[in-house]
């Protein structure tokens, strides 16, 4: 036996679906008109966006120089390339920019996965969460608030997303010198040769030191690295960190044990400013 | 006379109009059915908000075409996918157009769909009987951003590359299946070719085929249970104002809820 709230749902819909058949009007032409126009705009708004990427673009519209809306294409992709900064698709900059705010180890996952699939879980359950059948806005206002804080925290996220800064590794390199005396391992050609390393693998990709560089994955500060870690813990987890259970940090493996153990003297010299 | 004889030849036309329609009515209803898509009633104040969701799939067939087109002259493979993504864009006809409107059609998918899913929260149009429908919409979001996800990396520049680093590395962080997912992604211990022509197989084959089969079941849904009025709507379903006072034991639709009880007005469709 149906409970009293479902036989109201039903009775409801049905004279919805009767109301409609009386007093509606037909799909076409009507409701049809509408949707043709709004599809004529949005193919419209899209061969404009293709127009203004490529003809925006300087010289002879094909080099890898950014028009208005950004670069046809950048470089062919070098696995090995420092100077250039990890950016997604506009519409993942909410998501990226989330991975700034949790930091590496303690709460990452919470922005990696965690928030992400809550989000996913509460609209999958919204229809069962929110039975009423009230569904004008000024009676539903725990919808509308909720509503209106996603958009601005979107919004929020997405724009600073776009304008995070990220240093280039030449920046970095620059720095090297100021890093060796504030750190205090200017005598020590070795951690001074690490330190250029550092500057230019795209380690100040996620990590920060000193400043520079930007946070991102929740990796975390290194400019006082030494104070946790030897050398050789160092140089092992630089090569392989999956053998440490991160798997967020890429392999540097390939840098050879020469410059991995440049490298590691470098983070281990790092034992926070001393100036 | 001569009326006549155009009244002939035009049963003639008909005729020859109708005769391949009732065949392929005959055998498969098909007529029928679009004539039952075309003529259905929808509630009389539908409005321009209503227009996003046919907007988005609008958008999602100008990505099917592009792809199309785009595949005939892409290669998967890292040794050549740049190069023919520098075809594509600046030596076939129009390929620059095809590209961008792909590259771009994807954003206002995307922004589409948020919108279409604002629209609909805020219409309470997830409410009985469509929840089902909501669901379906759900994982066309997540299928839709996916299917953005996987697209980046072809054209196998800087941006796509390190994007694509960037987020096989977030879905490392999974506890216990994260190296696993991580693995699968990147189809080998390192992103190289096998990882580039297993997105591109996500990309044109196995997100878009779930995709299309999800937008059939929402359109299916969308015909079967109606289309919900605005919620600010004076009669939920109507196409005019009816009078308050309408005469006894005439209709009085869902306008008079005291007179239906429990039948309450903008809340029920």
């Amino acid at each position: 036996v149906a409970s009293k709230r479902v036989q109201e749902r039903r009775a409801q819909h049905q004279q919805y679906k009767r109301d409609v058949e009386e007093r509606g009007k037909p799909f076409f032409p009507y409701a049809m008109f509408h949707d043709t126009i709004m599809s004529a705009v949005v193919v419209g708004v899209i061969i404009a966006l293709a127009c203004i990427w490529k003809w925006t673009v300087p010289g002879d519209h094909t080099s890898t120089q950014p028009g208005w809306l950004g670069p046809l294409y950048t470089d062919k992709a070098d696995p090995g390339t420092t100077n250039f900064v990890p950016r997604p698709d506009w519409y993942f900059y909410f998501l990226f920019y989330l991975l700034r705010i949790f930091k590496w180890p303690d709460s990452v996952i919470l922005g990696t996965i965690g928030i992400p699939t809550i989000c996913l879980m509460l609209l999958l359950a919204l229809p069962f969460v929110d039975l009423r059948r009230e569904r004008r806005l000024l009676r539903r206002p725990v919808a509308v608030i909720a509503a209106a804080l996603v958009v601005l925290s979107m919004g929020v996220l997405t724009y600073k997303g776009a304008v995070a800064k990220e240093s280039l590794g030449s920046e970095n390199l620059a720095a090297v010198p100021k890093w060796a005396a504030r750190e205090g391992f200017a005598s020590n050609q070795t951690a001074v040769a690490g330190a250029k390393i550092f500057a230019q693998v795209g380690c100040l990709t996620c990590h920060t030191y000193l400043g520079a560089g930007s946070s991102n994955l929740g990796a975390p500060d290194l400019s006082a690295e030494g104070t946790r870690k030897s050398v050789d813990q160092l140089q092992q987890y630089i090569a392989d960190p999956s053998k440490f259970g991160n798997n967020v940090m890429p392999k540097f493996g390939s840098l050879g044990p020469t410059l991995l153990h440049q490298l590691a003297t470098f983070l281990s010299s790092s034992k926070g400013a001393k100036k | 006379m001569a009326a006549r004889a155009k009244s002939v030849r035009r049963k003639q036309i008909e005729a020859a109009v109708n005769y391949p329609l009732d065949w392929l009515e005959e055998r498969s209803g098909l007529v029928g059915g679009v004539k039952y898509f075309l003529f259905r009633k929808v509630p009389g104040d539908t409005n321009w908000f209503h227009t996003l969701g046919s907007a988005t799939l609008t958008a999602f067939l100008v990505q099917a075409v592009t792809g199309v087109i785009l595949a005939m002259y892409y290669k998967p493979d890292p040794k050549t996918a740049y190069q023919s993504i520098q075809h594509i864009s600046n030596d076939i006809t129009l390929g620059w157009l095809v590209r961008g409107m792909h590259r771009w059609g994807a954003s206002v998918f995307v922004i589409l769909m948020f919108m279409h899913m604002a629209r609909v929260f805020l219409f309470g149009a997830y409410k009985y009987p469509r929840e089902l429908n909501w669901i379906i919409g759900v994982l066309l979001l997540a299928l839709g951003m996916f299917e953005g996800f996987t697209g980046y990396l072809l054209p196998w520049d800087n941006t796509a590359y390190w994007a694509t680093v960037v987020g096989i590395n977030i879905n490392g962080t999974v506890p216990f299946l994260g190296p696993f997912i991580a693995s699968i992604l990147r189809g080998g211990a390192e992103i190289g070719p096998d990882t580039l022509s297993r997105w591109y197989s996500l990309h044109m084959l196995a997100i878009p085929g779930a995709l299309f089969a999800l937008i059939g079941l929402h359109l299916y849904l969308v015909i079967r249970l109606g289309v919900s009025s605005p919620p600010w709507s004076k009669e939920a379903a109507g196409s005019g104002p009816i009078e308050p006072e309408a005469p006894a034991g005439g209709r009085s639709g869902l306008v008079q809820p005291g007179t239906r009880g429990v039948v309450g007005r903008p809340d029920s469709g």
